[in-house]
């Protein structure tokens, strides 16, 4: 079966998960809007709707942590993109630790990216992040599993 | 366990495959690109990161149309040829082979490709070394002939001889944690700086904007390069009436004609009576002929090849050309630009096809090397090297200097300057200087040196030397930022120094005590031997594909412009010796724009 993700997309993508922490509140969007942006400044883009609460978040503490998913990670990735922030704390259902930089990063991501906004743009219904890239994990033992695809949704 | 990611490809973010398609000046420029993706739904908008050392980000900013050609599985080959191929390379599709096609949007995009994308762009971001295209979507259209297949990913692109093995061992190597132990134990052996993503990745493949300015400046793709080798040799399928002009070097015509054509219909034509009936007996020739008129008025040859002095060619080349005979010429093509122009003039009025012999186009090693240059394996080129060198003592009509057009550096430079040519490009200007004469019974040159350069970034060094020994080094190096290729003369084999150690370097780079370690860092450990595929000798390939174009009735691959263009680079080097400081060499003028005749074309060839 199709999977309505990737029938209302463009292109086919990885998932990944948008950590965002401003102050007291934690919030975990799933993402798939996002790519690399320059190898100098080393940077990446990732593109939120500005009716979601990640948005608001986003906006008051410039800091993110993008986690790339895993394809064992389906039912994370569900969760965390059809339930509002607003209505639930999504974070108590994650696996978080906090990175030296003081991200909040993902057991069993295949990698979770610290990033630091330097520029917004509004496009449309979603306004574009760009982000310096800061620090990054890698979990040595998902390495050999590709990454989760808006067509495993 | 958790390891630092030390550059941007340990984020993970680059992940659906795709090649990036746009129109240019030089035809159609391609670009791999795994950065890809969707940034709104209404309107449908994408976003691309081209790197601005690549040709293609020019392309989108100044055309604002381009297309995603997303790649499926099954052309991953191709993808890692495209990643490969080298950066300012032109004619990318032709090279791979790849099938572009257009239709009303008028964007060129590939056939083989699981879902093309059509954008025009809305906005450009300023990002550093890379532009950030926010494009708007034309159109998304799947390919069925892929339905069902998987996009590749980024992940799955790393090469491998074995992948299913190669992907197996590194599956148990990660569950098993033997990869974490080993990162460990290589940890020790080599401790690593602490991580720092951005400095890491601007080090591997960052650039800065001065630094781009500088890359940029060479140009991003290399247009200096006019040359192909042909890409096989020609087959003879009929029989040629072939007469041997000369009864010197003539015999090794002779030879070669036998070797290549066997049942060819041979004939010598000679000065001397008594000279040419030996000749014409020892190599089985057909008849012999005493003077040239003689020769060309018998029906039964349809071509002659020119073995002559030098000072000799062009009238040989025009009565042969009169009566109708084909010619091969043998190098260079005369002494002066004004003979090579009448040559030139009397072959398109006479309908006849004019050929310089020049084996150095036919060599199996510099088409071997002009692939591996073409497809990425040395990088950039940036140096070549000739050496030409071994004692030899011109005499008779090779001593004078007015015969002979002057000495080693027209005799055998003209050769190096083909082999210049062919794999690097055009030179734009060349320095040249000679050591003492040693040879002082002739009037020309015993030893030349020189130094070409190229606004494309490269530079090349000739030493010619009829004084001195070569010994045991390659006639032609190419060194690139990738590698280093030697080329032997006669050998059946090229040797490619890869600047990323092989394995048993690597391996041994961890051998404790250092003294141990040396034993095994030896030369021939970083260095692969290429056996080549064509046997035959430049010469052979020369005299076949002069053969099968007369019996065909066609065009040679090389035409005699080549020829034209050799000597006229080869005057600059002489203008350079005499004058004692670099001379401009003009790029090579359209055959119309300099009153030069064209190339001549199949239909104009008078068949035999």
């Amino acid at each position: 079966m199709t999977s309505p993700y990737i029938a209302d997309s463009l292109v086919e993508s990885a998932v990944g998960l948008v950590l965002v922490e401003a102050g007291n509140t934690r919030n975990a969007m799933t993402v798939s809007f996002f790519s690399e942006v320059a190898h100098h400044p080393t940077a990446l883009w990732v593109a939120i709707s500005r009716k979601t609460y990640t948005y608001s978040l986003l906006e008051e503490s410039s800091r993110f942590t993008l986690a790339i998913l895993n394809q064992t990670q389906k039912a994370l990735a569900l969760h965390c993109g059809t339930i509002s922030g607003k209505q639930e704390d999504k974070c108590k259902a994650l696996k978080l630790y906090k990175s030296p930089g003081d991200f909040l990063f993902l057991h069993g991501a295949l990698a979770s990216t610290g990033c630091s906004v330097r520029e917004r743009v509004n496009l449309g219904d979603h306004t574009l992040f760009v982000a310096d890239i800061v620090e990054s994990h890698i979990d040595s033992r998902k390495a050999h599993l590709r990454q989760l695809l808006l067509s495993d949704l | 366990m958790h390891w630092p990611g030390r550059t941007i490809w340990d984020t993970r973010i680059q992940s659906v495959c795709g090649v990036l398609s746009a129109d240019g000046d030089q035809g159609v420029e391609i670009y791999f690109s795994a950065t890809f993706a969707q940034v709104s739904f209404d309107p449908p908008r994408i976003i691309v990161n081209p790197n601005r050392m690549y040709a293609i980000e020019e392309m989108i900013r100044r055309g604002r149309r381009f297309a995603i050609n997303v790649v499926p599985l099954s052309e991953k080959e191709n993808l890692i040829r495209l990643i490969r191929l080298r950066r300012r390379q032109t004619h990318k599709p032709e090279q791979l082979g790849l099938v572009i096609c257009k239709d009303e949007h008028g964007i060129p995009f590939l056939q083989e490709s699981l879902r093309t994308i059509f954008c025009e762009v809305d906005a450009e971001i300023p990002s550093g070394d890379r532009s950030l295209y926010v494009a708007r979507v034309l159109e998304s259209r799947r390919n069925p002939k892929y339905v069902g297949q998987q996009p590749l990913l980024f992940g799955e692109i790393a090469p491998s001889r074995f992948p299913s093995l190669h992907k197996t061992v590194r599956k148990v190597a990660i569950v098993t944690g033997g990869l974490d132990l080993a990162k460990k134990l290589v940890g020790k052996l080599r401790p690593s700086p602490p991580a720092n993503i951005a400095k890491t990745t601007y080090e591997q493949a960052g650039a800065t904007e001065p630094e781009l300015s500088l890359i940029r400046s060479y140009g991003l793709l290399d247009r200096g390069r006019t040359l192909v080798p042909p890409a096989a040799p020609a087959v003879l399928t009929k029989k040629v009436g072939i007469c041997v002009i000369g009864t010197g070097w003539g015999s090794f015509h002779c030879q070669v004609i036998h070797q290549v054509s066997p049942n060819a219909r041979l004939f010598i034509c000679g000065q001397n009576e008594e000279r040419t009936a030996r000749l014409a007996r020892a190599v089985r020739a057909e008849a012999y002929f005493v003077g040239i008129e003689n020769a060309v008025a018998d029906p039964r040859v349809q071509a002659v090849t020119l073995a002559l002095p030098h000072d000799l060619h062009r009238k040989a080349a025009e009565i042969a050309a009169s009566a109708g005979k084909h010619v091969l010429v043998e190098k260079p093509i005369a002494t002066t630009l004004a003979d090579a122009d009448s040559m030139l003039a009397k072959a398109r009025q006479t309908g006849t096809i004019l050929m310089v012999a020049e084996d150095m186009h036919f060599r199996p090693a510099i088409k071997e090397a002009f692939q591996r240059i073409a497809r990425g394996d040395i990088g950039e080129p940036l140096h070549f090297l000739a050496h030409a060198a071994g004692v030899r003592r011109p005499r008779g009509w090779a001593a004078n200097v007015e015969r002979m057009g002057g000495g080693i550096l027209m005799d055998i430079g003209v050769h190096y300057v083909r082999g210049l040519r062919l794999l690097m490009g055009e030179p734009n200007g060349v320095i040249a200087t000679r050591a003492m004469q040693i040879d002082t019974k002739i009037a020309g040159e015993d030893n030349a040196q020189m130094i070409f350069s190229s606004e494309a970034g490269w530079q090349a060094h000739m030493l010619l030397s009829w004084s001195s020994l070569r010994g045991h080094i390659p006639d032609i190096v190419v060194a690139g930022e990738k590698g280093t290729l030697h080329l032997w003369p006669g050998a059946s084999y090229l040797d490619f120094y890869p600047v990323r150690p092989t394995a048993i370097l690597r391996l041994a780079s961890y051998i404790r005590p250092y003294w141990l370690q040396a034993k095994f860092m030896r030369e021939q450990f970083g260095r692969i031997r290429i056996g080549l595929r064509d046997k035959e000798s430049g010469y052979q390939g020369e005299f076949r594909e002069f053969l099968a174009a007369v019996a065909e009735g066609r065009s040679p691959v090389s035409p005699p412009q080549d020829g034209r263009r050799d000597l006229e680079i080869v005057l600059n080097c002489y203008e350079a010796l005499s004058k004692h400081t670099s001379v401009a060499i003009s790029p090579p003028a359209s055959n119309l724009a300099n009153g030069m005749p064209g190339p001549i074309s199949g239909s104009d060839i008078r068949r035999s």
